[in-house]
């Protein structure tokens, strides 16, 4: 067996005997599936008030009834994905924290640098062990709010959508692989371990909470409770040719946006997941034709992450670190 | 001097020399100046389209922005207090008990006829004072942003406002720190003293008002109120849930404050509420027995 093989099994020993762990991943899991709960009651509240209209509208004599509220079920994954792109990321940071800072804490850093282990064994067998970890939790979590969906919500499922919810657990996966091996980075380069957690925490805040709120308060359509247009009863085309009268503005706003890596995963789940309206029921190959750049991106800032991870995790990083 | 003072001017001090503090400080007052001029250009913004839509004949609508005050300007901070302020007390609050437990310099502290209420109290004194310095700071510099976009002073109505939010921010931030200080006393492990406040946080901050409202995570983030489901499920759990949410009842609360037009009601419950939070923190911290503050990590 390798050495990095060998430091992988172990973060996975040590993930599965970890209390923390498992209470964090618990608490995603039911905050993932609280949240298709409520997504499914709010839909159940929206069709008895149409209901209840529609018979308000048959007793006063109307027989042309508005159309009826439909239920699209991967769309009771919004919140969930949600939850991932600010929870999942900020577990993903503990974890990588983690992995990092137990070796000091416990004493066995220096027993593990007295071993003949390759250079970059160290940091890749962590990195794999987490992504390992990553995978078992995402396809936990897949299978629990696909269930959800069919108990909870109450819809049934296609083969599309299942391949659907698939392709978004990938992009999740690869998010949460990110941030992990962000963290390990980090936490390597900083002298003090609480530095590399907070630096990490810091980071996270930045890029996953403010730099996407900035962006989506500046959204002219977001000033009014229920949108601006919706208010002023403006329809869709008519929306679109206002708004490219400020180009420059929305540019600014979206580059904004796209600066963070969370509106990546956010923007390719969203589409695959069919939850933004324009891709809601398209083909995958036309979502694909239109995301196939985030997809790039966000694996290739997952790919520049694990190999910050793998290169800031040196022996001496390690050796000179201060708990 | 007492050991109320002494463990005050303490804090203050370690704050002052904690490099790693200073970069939440400085994201929070940044992002609390910034927050003026964002929603200033936005609301340009806005207004132009707005303009535009009337030009093209699309609507008769009367221009939701027209005669908002001045202090609409300040609504993004309510969210960078709830985000970054809240954060930034709870790391505060962490590193001011676990650090003496990591030193094992409450072995020393504790051997002199010392109080731990006075120390505990002490302690958060700091931690307010320095709360209350950030606040003061991010918001005067606020306060002369708006002044300057709106090309006069504000006046004492909305200076006063100004002050009433800074005031509220306080009070949430401070039991923020509370809750930092609790872990950083109860936890085993730095890592859960400064994960347990987070999860708390973002339970307090996503889960429980999408539970009682159906509002998004994401939405929730944004000083605009989402539209809330109402009726049967919703109108039971919120009963529950609203009160509970206490970062909702501070965006509330100081939407008002601020004048917002999208948030009507009155502040008062939301602010006795926040006020009940300080209470209860404040109360759990200091009744930490002794033999807890002692105790070592298990790292």
């Amino acid at each position: 067996m390798s050495s990095t093989w060998v430091i992988a099994s172990k973060e996975l020993l040590d993930l599965r005997r970890d209390r923390l762990f498992a209470v964090l991943i618990g608490f995603l899991a039911i905050a993932t599936l609280i949240s298709v709960g409520v997504a499914a009651a709010a839909f159940r509240t929206e069709l008895d008030a149409y209901n209840l209209y529609v018979q308000q509208l048959t007793a006063s004599g109307s027989t042309t009834p508005p159309a009826a509220p439909q239920l699209f079920p991967l769309q009771l994954l919004r919140g969930g994905v949600e939850y991932l792109e600010i929870l999942g990321a900020l577990f993903a940071i503990v974890l990588g924290y983690g992995t990092v800072a137990k070796e000091k804490y416990r004493g066995t850093l220096q027993l593990l640098l007295s071993r003949p282990v390759g250079r970059f064994a160290i940091p890749a067998g962590k990195v794999l062990g987490l992504a390992v970890v990553w995978l078992v939790v995402v396809a936990v979590l897949t299978v629990l709010t696909t269930l959800a969906i069919l108990v909870i919500g109450n819809a049934p499922l296609q083969g599309i959508d299942v391949a659907r919810i698939l392709i978004a657990a990938v992009v999740a996966w690869v998010y949460l692989v990110f941030w992990s091996s962000l963290a390990i980075g980090i936490t390597a380069l900083s002298p003090r371990l609480s530095t590399g957690l907070i630096v990490s925490i810091v980071v996270w805040l930045a890029f996953v909470l403010i730099v996407p709120q900035i962006g989506d308060t500046m959204d002219p359509d977001n000033q009014v409770p229920g949108g601006l247009f919706a208010t002023l009863q403006i329809q869709k085309p008519d929306e679109l040719k206002v708004l490219a009268n400020f180009a420059a503005f929305d540019g600014i706003r979206n580059g904004l946006e796209v600066s963070s890596i969370t509106k990546h995963f956010e923007r390719l789940s969203f589409a695959f997941l069919g939850i933004k309206d324009k891709y809601n029921q398209q083909p995958l190959g036309l979502v694909w034709t239109d995301m196939w750049g985030y997809a790039i991106t966000l694996a290739a800032a997952t790919l520049a992450s694990v190999t910050f991870a793998v290169g800031a995790t040196t022996r001496r990083n390690l050796q000179r670190k201060i708990s | 001097m007492n050991t109320f003072l002494v463990s005050a001017r303490h804090e203050m001090l370690n704050t002052r020399r904690a490099r790693t503090a200073h970069i939440l400080l400085i994201v929070f007052i940044g992002m609390v100046i910034a927050s003026s001029v964002i929603g200033w250009v936005t609301n340009q913004t806005v207004t132009g389209v707005y303009n535009k839509v009337v030009a093209d004949g699309l609507t008769t609508a009367p221009n939701p922005f027209a005669g908002v005050s001045p202090l609409y300007y300040a609504r993004n901070a309510v969210i960078y207090v709830l985000l970054i302020g809240s954060l930034m007390a709870i790391v505060l609050g962490v590193q001011a008990t676990l650090r003496d437990r990591k030193a094992s310099t409450v072995d020393l502290v504790l051997s002199r006829p010392v109080a731990t209420p006075a120390r505990l109290l002490g302690q958060l004194a700091g931690l307010a004072v320095v709360l209350a310095a950030v606040i003061a700071i991010s918001f005067s510099v606020s306060w002369l942003i708006i002044s300057i976009i709106n090309g006069a002073p504000l006046g004492w109505d909305d200076t006063g406002r100004v002050i009433a939010f800074g005031s509220l921010s306080w009070v949430l931030l401070t039991a923020f720190a509370l809750l930092g200080m609790l872990t950083g006393l109860r936890s085993k492990q730095e890592t859960t003293a400064l994960l347990v406040p987070f999860v708390i946080w973002s339970a307090v901050a996503f889960v429980l008002p999408q539970i009682g409202t159906a509002a998004r995570p994401v939405a929730l983030l944004n000083p605009v109120p989402a539209v809330a489901s109402t009726g049967g499920y919703f109108d039971v759990v919120s009963a529950f849930t609203g009160p509970l949410s206490l970062t909702e009842q501070f965006k509330r609360a100081s939407s008002m404050i601020l004048q917002d037009p999208n948030v009507t009601g009155e502040a008062t419950s939301s602010i006795l509420i926040l006020l009940a939070f300080l209470v209860v923190m404040t109360v759990v911290v200091v009744v930490t027995p002794r033999n807890r503050m002692r105790s070592g990590l298990n790292e």
